[in-house]
């Protein structure tokens, strides 16, 4: 099953994702991106799509496919 | 092709050569992507979207050191944290980190709109035939919101506009101007870390942040607070001041945008990013090769120097429909006008959210504007623009 992830080791802490889809993605108290639990599967949203192609560091993916799109 | 060779031979991204840098631009990805400047000591440039993203992300083959900034920003000392290298970087920038969220700059707003209506209220009640909206709007905002956010004292504001304009913007043509004013700032800093110390306990700012902070399970010392302390300094104020200035050089000449944006305020973000990716305070930033490596078919030496060309970057055509076209409602707009990779600006954030917000309340008190007379897109200098008040 393909699941909607940030990759830490990419991830800056732009915070483009939260401003994009704030109900699919949450800033941790250091600054940096993750996904909400249970928002692992929206990937295929509007907004979540959005958030994945404006990512600065491209560290929004999908596991499960080779790559976020 | 003779012709192209000279033009990118000399290549540079500051002062007047920004006038015509994106005709550069447009020639560069073109014919040219990665070539040799012999400016500021030569160094090679590198224009392709993919390639800024590669290296960005290549810390390891890509130093910072000895700065980022090409020519320095008046100043010698590695500036805290653009200039440093893993692995100490990451502590430094973790310090500062949850004070530029969008949570902890979301605090900001309130103070945000105030400040920004009270400046739009200066410019509608000026007298002036051409009103100067560098000086009255774009560059007083940044002063005031990130100054508190920093804890300049007020009665100090007076003093910032001479010092960004002779460290950054004089340094190509007088360093020594540059040095001079990077000294006085240098002494300004020092002191005033020296009279928070005694006081810490009654402040919540950066500058309480930074004498607080551990990185490496230590307290900063007096060296790196004046460093990190100088580039926080002109980082916040400079770029945020050219970004909102920039917009309204955009608009003043581009009546449907403008109108477009009065009618609906939602697409400023958007225009907003729009504008950060074609008008980018940031142009370029250097770097330096640690070890022989190869960019898109060019040999670079260890040793050599790089500038990464973020505003030809963002007007990449493999990556950006029309890239040279400004529009307002463009949605895939993944650019480089903040860099990226670990040394990505810091202060995003807090700097769109100051655009957005200055471009809201300006919009809705100023009507129908346009320039008075010729002013150039880059910088921070006068805007001065005709207001059409019967409209
Ligand atoms: S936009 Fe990308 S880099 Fe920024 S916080 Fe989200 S995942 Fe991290």
């Amino acid at each position: 099953m393909a699941e909607l992830y940030v990759d830490q080791s990419r991830c800056q802490g732009h915070a483009r994702c939260y401003m994009l889809a704030p109900e699919t993605f949450m800033i941790d108290d250091e600054g940096y991106g993750f996904v909400r639990e249970g928002r692992e599967g929206s990937y295929d949203e509007e907004n979540v799509r959005k958030a994945i192609r404006n990512c600065p560091e491209r560290a929004i993916k999908i596991r499960g496919e080779e790559e976020a799109k | 092709m003779s012709d192209n060779q000279a033009v990118m031979n000399d290549f540079d991204f500051h002062g007047k050569a920004l006038d015509t840098i994106f005709d550069d631009y447009v020639e560069m990805l073109d014919s040219k992507p990665v070539g040799y400047s012999n400016k500021y000591g030569g160094f090679w440039y590198i224009a392709k979207s993919d390639d800024i993203f590669d290296a960005e992300q290549d810390p390891e083959t890509w130093s910072v050191g000895p700065s980022m900034l090409l020519p320095s920003f008046g100043t010698d000392m590695p500036l805290i944290p653009i200039d440093i290298d893993p692995p100490t970087h990451a502590g430094f920038r973790k310090i500062l980190l949850p004070m530029f969220t969008p949570m902890a700059v979301a605090k900001l707003e309130p103070g945000m709109h105030e400040t920004a209506q009270s400046l739009a209220d200066d410019v509608m009640n000026s007298t002036e035939e051409a009103v100067d909206v560098s000086a009255l709007f774009a560059r007083p905002m940044p002063t005031i919101i990130f100054s508190r956010l920093a804890g300049y004292p007020e009665e100090d504001w007076v003093l910032f506009d001479r010092w960004v304009d002779e460290i950054i913007y004089d340094r190509t043509t007088h360093p020594e101007r540059a040095h001079a004013a990077g000294d006085e700032l240098i002494a300004y800093m020092d002191k005033l870390i020296n009279q928070r110390r005694n006081d810490p306990a009654s402040y919540d700012d950066i500058t309480n942040q930074l004498l607080t902070a551990k990185t490496d399970g230590r307290e900063l010392t007096h060296e790196e607070l004046l460093s990190y302390g100088y580039l926080l300094f002109l980082a916040g104020l400079d770029t945020t001041a050219w970004a909102i200035r920039a917009a309204l050089w955009y608009l003043a000449r581009n009546k449907d945008a403008q109108q477009k944006l009065r009618e609906n305020p939602k697409l400023i973000p958007n225009a907003t990013e729009e504008f950060l990716r074609t008008l980018s305070p940031v142009q370029a930033m250097a770097r330096t090769a640690l070890k022989d490596t190869v960019v898109r078919g060019q040999e670079i030496k260890q040793g050599e120097r790089a500038v990464l060309v973020f505003g030809a970057g963002n007007r990449d055509p493999e990556v950006y429909e029309a890239p040279n076209d400004i529009d307002i409602e463009r949605e895939n707009n993944r650019h480089l006008a903040f860099g990226g990779g670990i040394h990505r600006c810091l202060g995003s954030n807090l700097g769109r959210k100051e655009v957005v917000i200055s471009l809201e309340h300006f919009l809705a008190t100023v009507p129908d504007f346009e320039l008075a007379e010729d002013a150039p897109w880059h910088g921070v200098g006068p805007l001065k623009i005709k207001i059409n008040k019967e409209h």
